[in-house]
């Protein structure tokens, strides 16, 4: 397939409103959702689509979260295509929900507008909510920008759907700093859109609860069965790495833009040095980079956009040889010395040839990633390459974290 | 009398018109008020039916066990918190792809009235074309006999048992149905198991009424185990539900309510408590407690009936 997008246009709108659109343009039967801060713009512009005939859905205007994640559930394994979206306390109590579409291998397509969820009622970014439900069976992926939004949705339907995955996805994206943000947005023509997501009709149909056809799903399944289901879920997963690569590539040809699959890498070949960092954040990063360049320091970002299944092939030949690497966390491994990507990243630190690790913990409940704070995990991170003492975790933007450990 | 029965019985099978879709004996408590109910449904709505159950007494003998099924309904095995909105999420998606449909939501009294009414609330201010049967058996069963919102005034649970300080459960039971049936949908009913017809009429009414929107059917149905009853009797109590006025036939379009039995001289309710364990501690103060309920139930019953004759919904506010 290598036809160039037609008639695509370039709008200046918000994260949520990319969001919103790509939903549009991916044609769902049946939307249901709540509004949250700061995901409430995308239900709002679905809703004045649905209102005004440009979407045609059965548009589900439900009492919380919770029944928003179960209607799509059932919808979606009735045969339809689906969109939901949340943020934070909502992702929270649809929690059961979100873990039976995983179960249920629904392909449910949501965004998640990442925002802070535990104990203090935050209403401010992070990528707390996201951590608090990783292990939920679903495919995780981040955006970096308001394109990046709208191109991982599209891309979200061809992997959720696609007959050898079926699992569901969420985007996350960083709430405030992209839910509002408003930049240029190529929004690709709808004929384009639907020429990308046609490969889905070709494919064999997946199993559907429809009336009368003596099938059910959600079975009671307690002995080898479960163990059997749960192994295939694993494996689709895994499967999902190579697809989604695949899935970029073919993206790129239609719509020529290209992000580099699970990773995007930045400037990594010749590094010595890497951050590793997801989100909005990695545009501040690739500018500090560009700064540091060109005084001569080799450093270069690989930017995680697909966060579960983790990918860990990727990363280890991403980061292979390289001296020192920063992992940049917005979020916390409660319990944990080290953001939660940092520890992950920690257990194949073996096969990362000798590369030291360092955890950076930034930009929490709004607390902005600076050039400033970027920088200076550069330096920490060509401390920890020359062989200095660099403390295993910093906390950013609150120096009194590192130097009080034990803080009451 | 033989004949007399048998007449009745023939009344009744007038509305069975199609297969028991069911396995001919599944592992449940002997009396059980659910199964029997489960198996009259699909009798009465036809086996193209879908149906819709959550973890619950209900779910091994709706979604199976392990690799097997009891049954050859199509079925969706549904969380407790969100029943209804999974059945909303199919009916909106079949209408979306012209699909005929009838959506069955099975649920017991725990999801219906507690932990899922937030759901079952939306989908009734969403009129959402299905029929959400509640099956009550007033507490949570499966999981061993647990206190819920319509567990009666008196009654012991495993949460609310008799002991020095408390003798059962010492709170009102919650009226569901009347609760349902405020909120104007097409079709609210109240059933139970000693009376057939007046179920499955209800029933095929429903499946009418769910063209226009979402309907709500509250079913009586006795758990000999849980509430320590002879197997039986299970008829017998449902029917002594209904001639003590514990349990009330009625039937209500957009809210409208109306008897569909009338009883003319009300049993005293200890004719009902009398043939279960669960009520055996009260004195005859408690039972006065549980009469007065009763009696409080049925006068607002009837006095709702009166007003919502007197009162015209708008009709715009009805479909």
């Amino acid at each position: 397939m290598n036809t160039t997008a037609i008639s695509s246009n370039i709008q200046v709108i918000t994260g949520n409103a990319a969001a919103a659109i790509a939903a549009k343009l991916a044609r769902p039967d049946v939307v249901a959702a709540y509004p949250i801060t700061p995901q409430t713009e995308v239900i709002e512009q679905i809703s004045s689509f649905h209102a005004s005939g440009e979407m045609d859905c059965e548009l589900i205007t439900v009492e919380g979260e919770n029944s928003a994640m179960n209607a799509v559930m059932a919808a979606s394994l009735a045969g339809g295509r689906v969109f939901t979206a949340s943020s934070s306390w909502g992702l929270v109590f649809m929690y059961d929900a979100v873990l039976a579409t995983a179960g249920a291998r629904a392909p449910v397509v949501m965004v998640n507008v990442n925002r802070e969820t535990p104990g203090i009622i935050a209403v401010s970014s992070g990528q707390q909510d996201m951590i608090s439900t990783r292990d939920a069976g679903w495919i995780f992926l981040i955006a970096e920008n308001c394109q990046e939004i709208m191109d991982l949705v599209l891309q979200s339907y061809r992997l959720a759907e696609d007959y050898d995955i079926q699992l569901p996805v969420m985007v996350h994206y960083d709430g405030f700093f992209l839910s509002y943000l408003s930049e240029g947005v190529e929004i690709p023509a709808q004929e384009t859109v639907d020429q990308f997501l046609s490969v889905l009709e070709s494919q064999p149909k997946r199993t559907m609860l429809r009336p009368g056809e003596k099938l059910g799903v959600g079975t009671h399944g307690i002995l080898g069965g479960y163990m059997e289901l749960r192994h295939k879920h694993v494996t689709a997963m895994e499967r999902s790495k190579a697809k989604f690569d695949a899935i970029d590539q073919e993206f790129a040809d239609i719509f020529s833009r290209s992000y580099g699959g699970q990773l995007e890498e930045y400037l990594t070949e010749d590094a010595d040095m890497v951050l590793v960092g997801s989100g909005s954040m990695c545009g501040t990063i690739k500018s500090v980079i560009d700064e540091q360049r060109e005084k001569g320091v080799r450093i270069g970002l690989v930017k995680i956009r697909m966060y579960r299944p983790f990918p860990h092939q990727a990363l280890v030949k991403a980061l292979k040889g390289k001296k020192a690497i920063g992992v940049v966390d917005r979020s916390l491994a409660f319990g944990f010395d080290g953001g939660p990507i940092y520890t992950e990243l920690k257990a194949f630190e073996t096969k990362l040839g000798g590369a030291k690790l360092v955890s950076f913990i930034d930009g929490i409940a709004n607390t902005d990633i600076t050039k400033t704070n970027v920088k200076q995990m550069i330096q920490m991170t060509a401390d920890l390459a020359d062989g200095k003492d660099v403390p295993e975790v910093t906390w950013v933007s609150y120096p009194k974290a590192n130097k009080d450990k034990g803080e009451k | 009398m033989a004949e007399k029965n048998k007449g009745r019985l023939t009344k009744v099978l007038d509305y069975l018109k199609y297969d028991d879709p069911f396995s001919k004996g599944v592992s449940f408590c002997p009396g059980c008020g659910l199964e029997l109910l489960l198996r009259f449904i699909p009798r009465v709505l036809g086996n193209d039916i879908i149906i819709t159950g959550t973890p619950s007494c209900s779910a091994p003998v709706l979604l199976g066990q392990n690799k097997q099924s009891w049954h050859t309904l199509s079925y969706f095995g549904t969380l407790m918190t969100g029943a209804a909105a999974n059945a909303t999420g199919l009916v909106r998606y079949y209408k979306k792809a012209g699909i005929d449909n009838t959506v069955v939501c099975f649920n017991g009294d725990g999801t219906a009235n507690d932990i899922g009414f937030g759901n079952l609330s939306g989908a009734a201010e969403r009129n959402e074309p299905f029929i959400y049967i509640c099956y009550d058996n007033e507490g949570y069963m499966n999981t061993g006999i647990q206190k819920s919102g319509t567990t009666p005034y008196g009654a012991t649970t495993t949460t609310t048992p008799y002991g020095t300080v408390h003798k059962g459960k010492n709170l009102r039971r919650m009226n569901l149905g009347v609760k349902m049936a405020m909120n104007k949908i097409p079709y609210t009913a109240t059933a139970t198991l000693s009376d057939l017809e007046d179920l499955a009429k209800k029933l095929l009414k429903a499946k009418k009424a769910k063209e226009r929107g979402f309907c709500f059917l509250h079913v009586f149905a006795p758990c000999p185990t849980g509430w320590g009853a002879n197997p039986a009797d299970t008829i017998e109590i449902c029917r002594q539900a209904v001639k003590t006025n514990y349990f009330p036939l009625w039937e209500a379009e957009n809210g409208k309510i109306r008897m569909t039995k009338t009883v003319k001289k009300p049993k005293p309710v200890s004719s009902y408590t009398k043939l279960m364990k669960k009520f055996n501690h009260m004195t005859d103060a408690d039972l006065q407690i549980l009469q007065d309920d009763v009696e409080y139930e049925t006068c607002l019953l009837g006095g709702l009936s009166v007003l919502e004759a007197e009162c015209q919904l708008p009709v715009s506010a009805q479909d």
